[in-house]
């Protein structure tokens, strides 16, 4: 049986050490930076000349573009369009590496808790960033949620401040789990496939082996399908996740 | 995945990962993809929303722009259109109420021209049949007078035939004029 978190691990390419700080270029690095370079290609090669009339790749470009706009303009509303380039960056880097991850070359970096979780620390830094510079110390309003009774309160900040603690930790999570389970399982069912399939070889009682492999063709096919539409579901998620965070400190005077 | 060069470097850190967990938690990687993460992101980020972004904005706006200002023409174009169709319309009622007047104006003149020719002709027709009634009265008044001198000649013929002596004409005259008052 090959080993499914084989997939996972980090190899130094290029080593780097810095102030005593092993930075080393790995192939999660490399591949961080060829999704982030494709992001950028891609939008540099389809807006190259826009033309009113789009060409396909402008078409989707703007689509995703659309997209994210209107997404971060119905969750923050007016002041989404200072957010949005954040919001269309986290979108397109994770859902960059998400589909390139899909194919078998490609290394997944954001299936590394790692990644995942410098995504989400930097997201909430922002957050709360934004939330000082924009309520100054109303941003522990936050805590306080409006119409609750005073007597309440000494129950609801704890929950509401531990709810806020735990943003980062279940925006890395889910991002990071999503992934590892789905390149986990895909492994696990080809290697079904192949292994099933020798098992045929040998005839008798295990020709059967080959139905296994069969189903298990079909397995892998149903969830490759399924692992595309998670990897661009995941990164929407943390877009409007974002975005709700975002508009929890913007608006923070209408809660 | 690159098989080879995971070979090449397994063995080198193998140490690190000797307990077979799972190889997100080798914390010795995390220094190195957090930094590299942080600054590939945030140079992402800087050419997403100096660059690229403002020009995919741009191309939406300019499209945006480009159909309204469209739409504004047209709508102008339909309203000049709709005032030139209103003045035409204007025109045709007019010309249909002109060719109506027109019409009826030469249908009274025609049906005028017509009673009077009518008129004259029948009063000629009228003078004419009077002409020949009277015409006509004369000559059966005529006829009549005939017959009564061609019966007068005939009796006196076949009395003549008859008796071999010819009645007097008195009596004649008095025997017609008993016949014919008798009739």
């Amino acid at each position: 049986m090959a080993e499914p978190m084989k997939q996972f691990e980090v190899h130094t390419i290029v080593p780097l050490n810095v102030a005593g700080l092993d930075v080393s270029i790995t192939n999660s690095t490399v591949w961080m930076a060829i999704s982030a370079t494709v992001l950028a290609g891609f939008f540099t090669l389809a807006f190259a000349r826009p033309s009113v009339v789009p060409s396909r790749a402008q078409s989707v470009g703007e689509l995703l573009f659309s997209l994210i706009d209107d997404l971060a303009h119905s969750i923050i509303g007016h002041e989404s369009k200072s957010f949005m380039p954040l919001v269309f960056s986290l979108f397109g880097f994770i859902a960059t590496m998400n589909l390139l991850g899909m194919f078998v070359v490609p290394f997944t970096p954001t299936s590394q808790l790692a990644v995942t979780a410098t995504l989400a620390m930097l997201t909430i830094a922002i957050v709360v960033v934004v939330g000082f510079w924009k309520n100054g110390f109303g941003f522990f309003k936050l805590f306080v949620p409006s119409g609750v009774p005073i007597a309440l309160l000494p129950l609801m900040v704890p929950i509401e401040i531990i709810s806020f603690l735990v943003r980062p930790l279940t925006l890395a999570l889910r991002l990071f789990g999503n992934m590892l389970g789905g390149h986990v399982v895909l492994n696990i069912f080809g290697s079904f496939v192949v292994s099933l399939g020798l098992l045929g070889l040998a005839g008798g009682v295990a020709t059967l082996g080959f139905l296994g492999a069969g189903v298990a063709l079909g397995s892998v096919v149903a969830l490759l399908a399924l692992e595309f539409i998670v990897a661009f579901l995941q990164a929407f998620v943390f877009a409007a996740l974002t975005c709700v965070y975002l508009n929890d400190v913007v608006n923070l005077h209408s809660h | 995945m690159a098989e080879a060069t995971a070979e090449t470097t397994a063995t080198s850190e193998a140490p690190a990962k000797g307990s077979g967990g799972m190889p997100q938690f080798d914390f010795a990687v995390w220094p190195g993809q957090i930094v590299w993460a942080l600054i590939i992101f945030v140079s992402l980020y800087v050419v997403l929303s100096r660059v690229l972004l403002p020009r995919v904005r741009a191309a939406l706006e300019a499209r945006a722009a480009k159909i309204s200002g469209d739409m504004d023409e047209a709508r102008r174009l339909r309203a000049e259109a709709q005032v030139q169709a209103d003045a035409a319309a204007k025109e045709i009622a007019d010309a249909r109420l002109r060719a109506q007047r027109t019409a009826s104006e030469a249908k009274a003149k025609s049906a005028d021209e017509a009673k009077a020719r009518q008129a004259t002709l029948e009063a000629d027709l009228n003078a004419r049949i009077s002409d020949a009634e009277v015409k006509i009265r004369a000559s059966r008044d005529q006829a009549m007078t005939n017959v009564r001198s061609i019966a007068a000649d005939t009796v006196v013929a076949i009395s003549e035939k008859l008796t071999g002596e010819a009645p007097a004409a008195a009596a004649v005259e008095q025997a017609l004029t008993a016949v014919s008052s008798a009739n």
